[in-house]
């Protein structure tokens, strides 16, 4: 198996390069692209990745594989690799801070913009704040995101104006909180959302929804905040 | 001081799905319409100006030269409009899902094409 392997050492290289690594797979096993990445690391140790937990659930090893992002380590190389090659670059459109490891800053500030947690006014019960199983319901679908950026980092609206686009993971976790019956602050939520560019930017091109290693639809959530912002408005 | 990070954007080395390419197709034809539209308003004026000079542009316009370049700018506007039609659709919240908005990028390629025949025929 030949691994095109996407190289830049800010300390060394002037400019990024791609390395080609020729990868002996054990036992002719379908092993997952982290594997793969793991075996050239055998073979150059200074090849540098984020990865945690192995099993698609921290969200860290977020790559382009093939021109398709997704997490190397629940993706088997039979399903990106062509012609028994395969392409790994890092996220799209973030900077690269190192090979295949990217700064998210801008991305983790989009979603703190959103204030990805529960606000309510009113006095705090003795136990719990209680929710209806139904309500519950209007949460799946949003809370399960782990933040992994593969769909912001897919998506052009998000390459053009990482500062100022919120990003589909942003407004999946931003229409978690509206849609959450608990939340208290709808309105406050959706006047910071009112500008031309927090979620106006979005032009529905499916991109978010296409990698997304959860299988979640950031585009539907994006569409009930634009009812819910039209709605405020008349 | 840190120097600027690269970033991987070789849009050449990005796969996108056939949405992502009608939504860009959709804005090119906008601009292309934008552009065009200065000739268009210039040959309204011409047709209205007298009947000399509507004949004149009609006759114009019968050049076969004319009416391919007649037919890409209506390819355009169709295409726009149909893709047009299909944001607005999506705004109702339909076909927001993997494969019904896959789907609804074909259909709207394929509206297009038939309104581009169409309107071939009867052209010539």
């Amino acid at each position: 198996m030949k691994a095109n392997i996407y190289r830049y050492d800010p300390e060394k290289d002037s400019k990024p390069y791609m390395q080609e690594f020729d990868i002996e797979i054990p036992d002719n096993k379908d092993i997952m692209v982290l594997d793969l990445l793991h075996l050239a690391k055998e073979q150059d140790s200074s090849l540098s990745f984020r990865r945690s937990c192995r099993e698609g659930v921290c969200g860290s090893d977020g790559m382009s594989m093939n021109g398709t992002n997704g997490l190397a380590c629940i993706t088997p190389i039979s399903a990106v690799a062509k012609n028994n090659k395969i392409d790994i670059r890092p996220l799209t459109g973030m900077p690269i801070i190192k090979d295949l490891v990217v700064d998210m800053s801008l991305f983790y500030k989009q979603y703190e913009k959103i204030k990805p947690y529960l606000i309510n006014d009113q006095p705090e019960p003795a136990i719990e704040r209680l929710q209806s199983p139904e309500d519950r319901e209007k949460l799946d679908g949003l809370y399960e995101c782990i933040l992994c950026a593969c769909c912001s980092s897919s998506c052009p609206s998000f390459w053009w104006n990482p500062d100022k686009f919120i990003g589909p993971a942003g407004l999946l976790q931003s229409y978690r909180f509206l849609a959450d019956s608990r939340d208290t602050a709808t309105s406050e939520r959706l006047k910071d959302l009112e500008d031309p560019f927090s979620v106006f930017r979005c032009r529905g091109i499916v991109n978010c929804v296409n990698v997304c290693p959860k299988g979640l639809n950031p585009t539907k959530a994006i569409g009930k905040i634009k009812s819910m912002l039209l709605n405020k408005a008349t | 001081m840190q120097k600027k990070r690269p970033e991987h954007l070789d849009l050449t080395k990005i796969k996108m799905p056939i949405q992502a390419y009608a939504s860009i197709a959709h804005r090119v034809s906008g601009l292309f319409l934008a552009v065009i539209s200065v000739a268009v308003v210039y040959a309204l004026q011409l047709s209205l100006h007298s009947e000399k000079s509507f004949n004149c542009l009609k006759q114009y316009l019968q050049q076969p030269v004319m009416k391919i370049i007649l037919l890409i700018v209506l390819s355009g506007l169709f295409y726009h409009f149909v893709a047009g039609i299909k944001h607005l659709i999506m705004d109702l919240g339909f076909a927001e899902e993997k494969t019904s908005s896959k789907l609804a990028a074909i259909i709207s390629i394929i509206v297009t094409i038939v309104l581009i025949i169409a309107t071939g025929l009867w052209l010539w």
